[in-house]
């Protein structure tokens, strides 16, 4: 967003100060400066601004000039007498006093601020105390004017000695001196108020865009990250299948025979080139969690089948092992909301990890129970109050009597290629990305995976799943 | 700078600027007391509750004839305070000169130099720089206990190129040298590139002298200028 520059500058209203008196005091409070000022010396008193026109005004118009507007031969002296005030042109502090055609005196003042002008006042017409009856010249300019109505309308004219409308004068400055500060001074301050609130806007602005552009490019890079990541897996499985699918016929003797020391070689190429494909899936799988990609197809699930033909596939792999291997559960258990595949995915890595963790004539136990789960009561959402507050959950625990995790370290083994053991001489092999796909996975299906202790040894994996989806989450 | 042709009217922009409560307000006041009534506007002061300054205090200086060119300086100061940062730099904009007000005290010193480097960003972001600008430093508060000593201060001083004063504001001491000095050395600068001494045919002494008689200072301009401490390259241009 553009911040526009206030209406006007700082410098153009300090260093041009080209001022309109309007923009630095409003009219009605120079009207009543004008009124006192009429209470106390008793003549009309009118401001002009720089264009001529007329700002404000105070003291009844001149019944003398009222009159002889209404005689035709006389009208040409009302007139000239404008003409005279007009063209007074009082420089800096001095006033000028004249008398116009209709005899009647004026004082023109030339109203400035900071050395600029600002407009004129005019002071009168008046008379001095001492101009006794109306001039001749004035009796004659018309052939129609009554020495009567002239003698009334001349005796109501406003009277003032010189001495007056000079001490007029200098407090006319002087007050209008002031205001004109004061309001130069508001004009100032509220412009400043609001120059300074568009300098810290743009301020913030500039340091927004920056962080929004640095925020921009980091999830660049990391959509590049995972990007490469699948590409690079998905490269890397196109020609390990051939291998292992090249050494399977080998072995199957489609090439001709071989001695079994080459049958032996060529299926720890084919058991290495397995392992090495189920690491690029798991890397797959990681970056398709992590970018959001990955579909699940979820459905209402049994999971005793599940665990059921877990058992069945790993107990091989255990009794090899030594260890025992078994799955317990309520036939009535309600099914989870969940993608079949992927949870096989979560417990057979959860029990393969079992397995691998638990020495000779130990046990491994999968054991599935429902649950229910206290909502959290922070969590937020539409009309929360109509949710029932506890949430029947799915819990599978995968319980060994292995070498167990420390607490310390619960919290990080879901990170990617965290191993509790990460020295080089570690006893146990693994990529160390199973458990940070269990996590993703569990947490996909909105459910949660916690580390607990066996007792008296060993380590739980406590998995919980929802039964049902939240419909109010969608 | 502003230049008007048909008015004949040449508006220079003056700033002091310095650490909060270092004395640039009472620089001001101290020269609006000096001047001479004709020559000053009224001193207007844009202050918070607590008498600090809010926005800047402005004070309006007119010189020259009404036949040549007439001279407005205008003379402003800005908030030291951290919390007006956006004010600072409002005020900076179109700056023709600064002065720097330091604190002479010892424990100040850090203030000071923080502060210089505020002015220094804050003069980046409006586009000018401290090599380029007319600036001259006044170290002010001299009379006060566990300051600098001005053997200290005249030894650095003479190693930088701009004019040191040193100044007891709150007497009105060292104040007029300052706005002299700065003036001078933005007079100097302004006319190098504008030339308005030669097309209005002012007499750079003549506006000096003007300066001063309304300042109602009695010393020349050399006497005025040679009160600084340092300033190198000052020296040289010494002589009108």
């Amino acid at each position: 967003m553009k911040s526009e520059r206030p209406a006007r500058s700082l410098n153009e209203l300090t260093l041009d100060s080209k001022f309109n008196i309007k923009e630095l005091i409003s009219q009605e409070s120079f009207d009543v400066l004008l009124r006192s000022l009429n209470e106390l010396f008793a003549v009309p008193l009118r401001v002009f601004s720089t264009d001529g026109g007329l700002f404000s005004e105070v003291g009844p118009a001149s019944q003398l000039q009222v009159y002889l507007g209404t005689l035709p031969g006389a009208r040409r002296v009302v007139r000239e007498t404008v003409e005279q005030v007009k063209s007074a042109a009082p420089e800096g502090d001095r006033d000028v006093r004249l008398i116009g055609e209709t005899s009647e005196r004026y004082a023109v003042i030339a109203l400035n601020y900071d050395g600029r002008p600002l407009g004129r006042a005019v002071v009168g017409p008046y008379l001095l105390p001492s101009d006794g009856m109306p001039p001749q010249s004035l009796a004659k300019c018309d052939p129609l004017v009554s020495t009567e109505r002239l003698e009334k309308v001349w005796a109501e004219l406003s009277r003032c000695d010189d001495a007056s409308i000079t001490r007029l004068v200098r407090h006319l400055r002087s007050m209008l001196g002031l205001i004109l500060f004061s309001g130069h001074r508001a004009l100032l301050a509220s412009n400043m108020h609001i120059a300074s609130v568009q300098e810290s806007f743009r301020e913030l602005s500039e340091k927004s865009a920056t962080l929004q552009t640095a925020y921009e490019r980091l999830k660049e890079l990391d959509r590049l990250k995972s990007n490469f990541l699948a590409t690079v897996s998905h490269e890397l499985r196109t020609p390990l299948t051939s291998i292992i699918g090249y050494s399977e016929m080998l072995v199957a003797g489609i090439a001709g025979d071989i001695n079994d020391e080459q049958r032996d070689f060529i299926g720890t190429i084919h058991d290495k080139g397995e392992q090495l494909l189920e690491l690029i899936k798991g890397l797959l799988d990681l970056t398709k969690l992590e970018s959001g990609t990955l579909n699940l197809h979820k459905l209402d699930t049994p999971i005793l089948p599940i665990l059921k033909d877990i058992v069945h596939t790993l107990t091989p792999t255990a009794r090899n092992k030594g260890v025992i291997l078994s799955a317990t559960g309520d036939a009535g258990l309600p099914t989870l909301w969940g993608d079949a595949a992927r949870l096989r995915q979560v417990f057979l890595n959860l029990t393969e990890n079992a397995i691998k963790f638990t020495p000779s004539g130990g046990h491994v136990t999968l054991s599935a129970q429902i649950a229910h789960v206290e909502l959290p009561t922070d969590e937020e959402g539409p009309a929360i109050v109509l949710r029932g507050v506890k949430r029947p959950m799915i819990e599978v625990r995968v319980a060994d009597t292995g070498i167990g995790i420390p607490e310390s370290e619960r919290a990080r083994v879901f990170d990617a290629f965290y191993q509790v053991d990460s020295s080089s001489t570690r006893e146990q092999g693994g990529t160390g990305l199973g458990l940070s796909i269990v996590k993703r996975l569990v947490d996909a299906h909105d459910g949660t995976v916690d580390i607990g202790e066996n007792d008296p040894r060993g380590a739980v994996f406590v998995v919980r799943i929802p039964c049902k989806r939240l419909s109010f989450f969608g | 700078m502003q230049l008007d042709f048909t008015a004949r009217e040449l508006t220079i922009k003056l700033v002091y600027y310095g650490p909060a409560l270092s004395g640039k307000t009472t620089n001001l006041q101290a020269l609006h007391a000096a001047s001479a009534p004709e020559a000053t506007g009224r001193l207007m002061t844009l202050e918070t509750r607590d008498d600090r300054t809010l926005f800047f205090d402005l004070l309006p200086l007119t010189f020259g004839s009404d036949k040549g060119l007439s001279v407005r300086l205008k003379v402003f100061t800005v908030p030291g305070q951290v919390i007006h940062a956006s004010t600072r730099r409002l005020v900076l904009q179109g700056a023709d000169g600064v002065v720097f007000v330091a604190d002479s005290r010892e424990a100040e010193t850090e203030h000071n130099a923080e502060s210089f480097r505020d002015l220094r960003e804050n003069l980046k972001q409006n586009g000018l720089n401290t090599k380029q600008l007319p600036l001259v430093l006044q170290f002010n508060k001299r009379d006060l206990p566990s300051v600098r000593t001005e053997a200290e201060l005249t030894e650095m001083a003479a190693q930088g190129k701009e004019p040191v004063y040193l100044a007891v504001a709150t007497k009105g001491q060292g104040v007029v040298d300052t706005f002299v000095g700065l003036l001078h050395l933005t007079w100097q600068t302004l006319d190098l590139r504008h030339a308005f001494t030669e097309k209005f045919g002012l007499e750079s002494s003549a506006f000096f002298a003007d300066v001063l008689n309304k300042l109602n200072d009695r010393r020349t301009l050399p006497e005025v200028l040679n009160s600084r401490v340092g300033g190198r390259s000052a020296r040289k241009e010494m002589s009108l």
